[in-house]
């Protein structure tokens, strides 16, 4: 078995994700760490969000982090290998009103790893775009965009229904360096 | 009105305040309400943790808010809203009487 500090982001979120759930814990990658992958690392993070897409318990998620060696702290799991930390965001896994539309799983030499899908990884970060005026998070929408098949008009779909087509309409033309309206 | 649903009063008075006010923090939250300043943070902070509140920091203390990415936000205001109209027409106006746009230092009344 590789080393917890010798893993890549990828391989750690897929060490842990193949660990939960030969326990039964479901979870899916999203948030930074995702952008990161999908990115093709690109962008940088430190933080692995798992949604919890089934309400596990606090308490049988701790135990199976303790069995890898993680400890909670303040709801954020900390290994002493590795300067990545480990967070199980409350479910549903969703993107601003609606739920996530499609998980793709990925294969490690450490396990397997369900993450959302591109297009929705995009939807997420421009969640904090849209309601925290976030600058970096559209930054990271568009090094997903420019490394992945990405549906464009999906996108402007979800924006009308956040209430946001305006916004997306003005910020569209960063995507279209890569994007396709599949 | 709301504690059958959401176990506690003390949740139901927090999200309602936040209704009504947009934002507060947690001493002026248990102020309003008369309430234990722990109850109420305990439930800011259950509610945050859980995706349904986000805070940020403001000097030494924490600015509560709903968070606009909870996927169920306009179904729980529409809940809230109802839950406020159910409301005595005195707490009510309490509730959202509260002056936040700036005031020039001295103004006379």
């Amino acid at each position: 078995m590789r080393r917890v500090r010798k893993m890549s982001v990828g391989e750690l979120a897929a060490y842990v994700s193949s660990h939960l759930r030969a326990k039964g814990i479901d979870v899916v990658l999203s948030g930074g760490s995702a952008v990161t992958i999908h990115s093709r690392d690109k962008y940088v993070s430190f933080d692995i969000d798992l949604v919890n897409t089934r309400s596990a318990k606090r308490r049988t998620i701790r135990e199976a982090m303790a069995e890898m060696g993680f400890q909670e702290e303040n709801r954020y799991y900390k290994h002493p290998e590795t300067e990545y930390f480990v967070e199980f965001p409350a479910g549903p896994l969703a993107v601003g009103n609606e739920p996530v539309k499609r998980v793709d799983e990925m294969t490690f030499r450490t396990g397997t790893l369900r993450i959302v899908s591109p297009t929705d990884c995009v939807k997420d970060r421009l969640t904090w775009y849209y309601y925290d005026k976030d600058r970096q998070s559209l930054e990271q929408a568009r090094l997903v965009v420019q490394e992945n098949p990405v549906d464009l008009a999906e996108i402007e779909r979800w924006s009308k229904q956040e209430g946001m087509l305006k916004t997306f309409q003005r910020i569209r033309n960063l995507f279209l360096e890569r994007g396709t309206s599949a | 009105m709301l504690e059958p649903l959401l176990g506690s009063t003390n949740s139901e008075k927090v999200l309602l305040f936040l209704l009504a006010r947009e934002e507060g923090y947690p001493r002026e939250i248990a102020r309003f309400f008369e309430s234990d300043f722990k109850a109420i943070l305990n439930q800011l902070r259950r509610l945050e943790a859980g995706g349904v509140l986000r805070s940020r920091s403001a000097g030494r203390t924490s600015l509560y808010s709903f968070n606009p990415r909870y996927p169920f936000l306009r179904e729980l205001r529409s809940l809230l809203e109802k839950a406020l109209s159910f409301y005595p027409q005195d707490e009510r106006n309490a509730l959202l009487t509260n002056r936040r746009r700036p005031r020039r230092r001295g103004k006379p009344l």
